[in-house]
């Protein structure tokens, strides 16, 4: 558990002297129900815990915290109402101390800021500090303020990010910095085959990842099961992937056990699970380093290396280090991927910011005993008179005014809405007396975000054309699929569920020139933040598809190493020896024994 | 043109008389006219309206059965309003294989428009039942989906069992499962459903679309813009030239407000720029601010900048119904005027406070920076 205490902090015009400890409720050492929610970071400042249980209290989160001083102090807890309106909030919860209630429930504020819980005569240097979950649906406690003095802490980000650095006096630079020959940032299935690709050719791998599982949206945390061609790397994705079960099937749960044995099979892969990269600097387009913090103990460390492979999916390496991206649909002639059927809802002939969007995966089960579900009020006015009892991948929210990261909480609730409403809708039928939620994810599964931009962009017309590279590392037969809103046509459709066009093509190829940045040096990427127009990544955006684009940079990074070269030079002066060493990963290797 | 249908399975010796019978049948079906809406049908149909049929160079064929003419319908005007085409296709499965007949209809750009029973001759499934009244309609429904499962599957994908851990759901790439089939299709008639569909979404549509480009001319144009048809609609913006965005401004206005919200966005993408450099020609998009879905209004709100004063005071009074997003943008353009305005002033004190708002508190801490 992490906790500061400060004191001799001036506060208000009287300069009194007070009392303060910032609690982050993520670093609970006892976290009961309660799930520590990394995703918005960015946007709202810090981790936090979610009460995340599909409409059922959930166990109160504890930790033990200790106090300097006696003395009366007032309570503040960083938390918001995350559906304010006419109607009781969703996710209300109250603090307890040393088993006391405090006076006031919390999570009815609209927007992240602070709520005043009540005061609390701390009489003893041991406390125990409880979260007390009151409804089940997705109550949020980022962290919690004691003070002596009078005056409320800052809600607006901007003043809030210099009061917290104020406040928890942390020095600019982690304490500890790391070296590897590579880091990947993000652990889905294109960084895990990267870092894999990579450790076979003998280099120190460093893996980071912000969840406890790897995988990414085919985890069993997010349940999406991975499709496309093996390519070149069958043996390294076989390592990874996930069979073909209906999205959202618990089968995730087998794969994930074989995925993360194997990742950690590899000695030279420095695995960092709950780990977050917060910040990447490049000197002269050239990246340093990369800094990342654990998500619940707010631990740093530095990781620096020569070559780096963003696999965060949302490009958060390339963004920090000021590589050219892109973000949204081009217009038709920017590329020339017009498909006539289609029109406007394939490629518009403005360009414009509409992404594919995120899904929420969820399911139900039939109980043997009949199962109550709330009302949820708050949910109806996005899901209307939907009914459902479980979620696929048609349970997509994207819209204009969104942004795919910056947005990402709000998306992320909104199919929380559209899933308990619906839900909410189903359990009124008779016919569904005995459905359960069973599990509803809380992660944002998402299609499609920055997409960094390299020496080559990808496109349809590649696609379209079965068009070969010299350079082709990435090879795929799967449909050009892409994803619109049905609520685009029928405003009486819900807005959270979506419909796929297919674009069928011959076998097509993904040059390496795709895979790293056209202006930082040495940054590698693989996954949905590859070089690629919207429509181009209709194709090649599933998980074996950006496995091989993994495997490819991690094989790339053995030979920049090899030659001290940067990722470009690979192509211009490497190629040969580069494309020999994919190809030779279709066969099995020699054993050491029989060679 | 020559457009082939490949039918599943070939058909047997036994049909060779059915399709001389066929043949017949077409010629005697020449010079006919259509003055009642067909029994399924996806478009409007004006009362009264007698439309003839007249050739055009196109014909399906369909394998064994030869060439199967397809009219334009036109009004007695000669204005062009439909397609149709008398089919009989052979249905095979299982090394079975009897006549299906039907009457197509698509429409100006080759879109299905809707069919007919042809007379004297039902529709059946495989075990030789005839149609029920709702399977017909379910065929319609079948049809009417241009982005059905059938597109992008073979036959034999369809009837394919898939294993076992396939059956509880489907995905975006094998995208099928049984269960998607079962419920598009009419049961027990996959492959009459498999054949009518790919006929009328065949080759033809766009062979139908070019066939009408060929004979559009202001004439059309009109026609077009003023339908209720929403291809029709984006078919026609899309060929505006900048005078012709001016002559047909009223009309577009109404289909910004009572379109779908596709073609809402094509319009407001595609305005051309004098629109936003006019202040009475972009007042009444602004004015259907509160009637256009959430992504129109965003695309409206990225012209801003350009509007009025007028107009961000009419914004002030629909602070309720914009996204998060949509109020900081709305509220950084007022930024300068936010404490002078009194009407906008008084709006966003009335938002402010009141109460359980969403976003009430950002338009709260707007203010509270303002002071």
């Amino acid at each position: 558990m992490k906790y500061l205490v400060l004191i001799l902090c001036f506060f208000g015009i009287n300069f009194m002297i007070s009392q303060d400890l910032l609690l982050e409720a993520e670093s609970f050492d006892e976290k009961g129900g309660w799930v520590v929610d990394p995703q918005f970071i960015e946007q709202m400042g810090s981790s936090y815990l979610l009460a995340h249980g599909m409409g059922v209290p959930v166990e109160n989160a504890q930790t033990q915290v200790n106090f300097k001083k006696n003395g009366e102090y007032k309570v503040w807890v960083r938390t918001k109402n995350w559906v304010p309106g006419e109607w009781e909030a969703p996710g209300k919860f109250q603090i307890k101390v040393n088993g006391l209630v405090l006076e006031n429930t919390l999570g009815l504020r609209s927007g992240w800021g602070w709520e005043y819980a009540g005061a609390v005569q701390i009489t003893n240097k041991k406390n125990i500090l409880e979260l007390v979950d009151l409804t089940g649906f997705n109550g949020r406690c980022d962290a919690i303020y004691f003070t002596t003095s009078d005056v409320e802490p800052p809600s607006s980000m901007k003043k809030l990010a210099t009061w917290r650095k104020t406040v928890v006096m942390e020095p600019l630079a982690p304490k500890i910095t790391k070296k590897y020959d590579l880091v990947v940032v993000g652990g889905g299935i294109a960084g895990c085959a990267a870092a894999i690709a990579a450790a076979e050719q003998g280099l120190q791998v460093a893996l980071i990842h912000d969840r406890p599982v790897l995988g990414g949206n085919a985890s069993s945390e997010i349940r999406v099961h991975t499709l496309g061609i093996y390519g070149n790397f069958e043996r390294i994705l076989k390592k990874l992937d996930t069979e073909h079960y209906p999205n959202g099937s618990p089968e995730a749960h087998n794969d994930q056990i074989k995925r993360d044995n194997n990742v950690k099979s590899y000695e030279n892969i420095s695995l960092f699970l709950n780990w977050r990269a917060y910040d990447a600097k490049a000197v002269e387009n050239k990246i340093s380093y990369v800094d990342a913090r654990q998500t619940a103990s707010a631990e740093r460390i530095r990781f620096e290396a020569p070559l780096f492979v963003d696999s965060t999916g949302d490009g958060w390496i390339g963004f920090w280090a000021g590589a050219e991206f892109s973000y949204g649909r081009e217009s038709v002639d920017q590329y020339g991927e017009e498909w006539k059927e289609h029109g406007e809802l394939w490629s518009p002939k403005q360009p414009d910011n509409a992404v594919m969007g995120s899904s929420v995966l969820w399911r139900s089960y039939e109980a043997e005993e009949v199962a109550e579900f709330p009302e949820v009020p708050w949910a109806m006015p996005v899901a209307r008179d939907y009914a459902k009892v479980k979620g696929e991948w048609q349970w997509e929210f994207s819209r204009n005014d969104l942004n795919q990261i910056d947005d990402a909480e709000e998306i992320r609730d909104h199919m929380l809405r559209a899933i308990y409403g619906s839900f909410g809708n189903a359990k009124k039928l008779p016919e569904h007396a005995h459905r359960k939620l069973e599990w509803v994810s809380y992660l944002v599964g998402k299609r499609e975000s920055r997409r960094l931009v390299g020496d080559y962009i990808f496109t349809l017309n590649d696609a379209k054309s079965g068009r070969t590279f010299p350079d082709g590392v990435v090879e795929e037969t799967r449909e050009v699929d892409v994803h619109y809103q049905t609520v685009l046509e029928d405003e009486k459709n819900p807005d959270f569920i979506s419909e796929a066009l297919f674009y069928k093509t011959p076998k097509y190829y993904i040059p390496y020139r795709s895979l790293y940045s056209k202006n930082i040096s040495n940054l590698f990427m693989a996954g949905r933040n590859f070089s690629t127009s919207h429509v181009g990544l209709g194709g090649p955006r599933v998980m074996r598809t950006t496995g091989q684009m993994g495997a490819a940079v991690g094989f790339a990074a053995s030979l920049c190493k090899k030659y001290d070269v940067n990722p470009r030079d690979i192509y211009t002066g490497y190629l040969d020896e580069y494309m020999d060493l994919i190809e030779n990963q279709k066969y099995t290797p020699i054993p050491e024994s029989k060679k | 043109m020559k457009i082939i249908v490949v039918t599943i399975l070939i058909c047997g010796f036994g049909l060779l008389s059915t399709q001389k019978l066929v043949r017949n049948y077409s010629i005697d079906e020449q010079n006919k006219t259509l003055s009642k809406k067909p029994e399924f049908f996806a478009m409007e149909w004006q009362e009264g309206v007698v439309l003839k049929n007249k050739p055009t160079p196109f014909f399906i064929e369909v394998e064994t059965m030869g060439n199967q003419n397809i009219d334009i319908l036109v009004t007695q005007q000669n204005r062009p309003v439909l397609y149709t085409a008398d089919i009989c296709t052979p249905v095979c499965a299982d090394g079975e294989c009897r006549l299906m007949y039907i009457t197509l209809y698509w429409n100006l750009l080759g879109a299905y428009a809707g069919y007919d029973k042809v007379e004297g001759q039902t529709l059946t499934k495989h075990d030789h039942v005839e149609f029920l009244e709702q399977d017909y309609e379910k065929l319609h429904h079948l049809l009417m989906d241009d982005n059905s499962i059938l597109k992008r599957k073979k036959i034999d994908e369809l009837v394919l069992k898939p294993k076992e851990s396939e059956l509880d759901g489907v995905d975006a790439i094998a995208g099928a499962t049984i269960a998607e089939v079962k419920e598009s299709v009419v049961d027990g008639a996959l492959y009459s459903c498999y054949v009518a569909w790919n006929i009328a979404h065949g080759p033809i549509k766009a062979e139908l679309q070019e066939y009408t480009t060929s004979m559009f001319d202001n004439k059309l144009k009109g026609y077009m813009l003023m339908s209720s048809e929403v291809d029709y609609q984006m078919y026609a913006l899309n060929s505006l030239s900048e005078s012709e965005y001016l002559d047909y401004k009223d009309r577009i206005v109404q289909i910004f407000k009572l379109g779908i919200p596709l073609v809402r966005t094509y319009i407001v993408q595609n305005l051309p720029k004098l629109f936003w450099e006019s202040e009475s020609l972009q007042r009444p998009f602004w004015e259907s601010f509160a009637e256009v879905d959430i992504n129109n209004r965003s695309l409206l709100l990225n012209h801003i900048q350009e509007a009025p004063l007028e107009v961000l005071v009419l914004l002030a009074s629909n602070l309720e119904i914009m996204t998060k997003n949509q109020l900081k943008l709305y509220l950084s353009a007022i930024e300068n005027i936010a404490m002078t305005n009194p009407d906008i002033n008084a709006q966003l004190l009335r938002f402010a406070e009141s109460g359980n708002h969403i976003y009430a508190y950002i338009v709260a801490e707007f203010l509270e920076e303002m002071e």
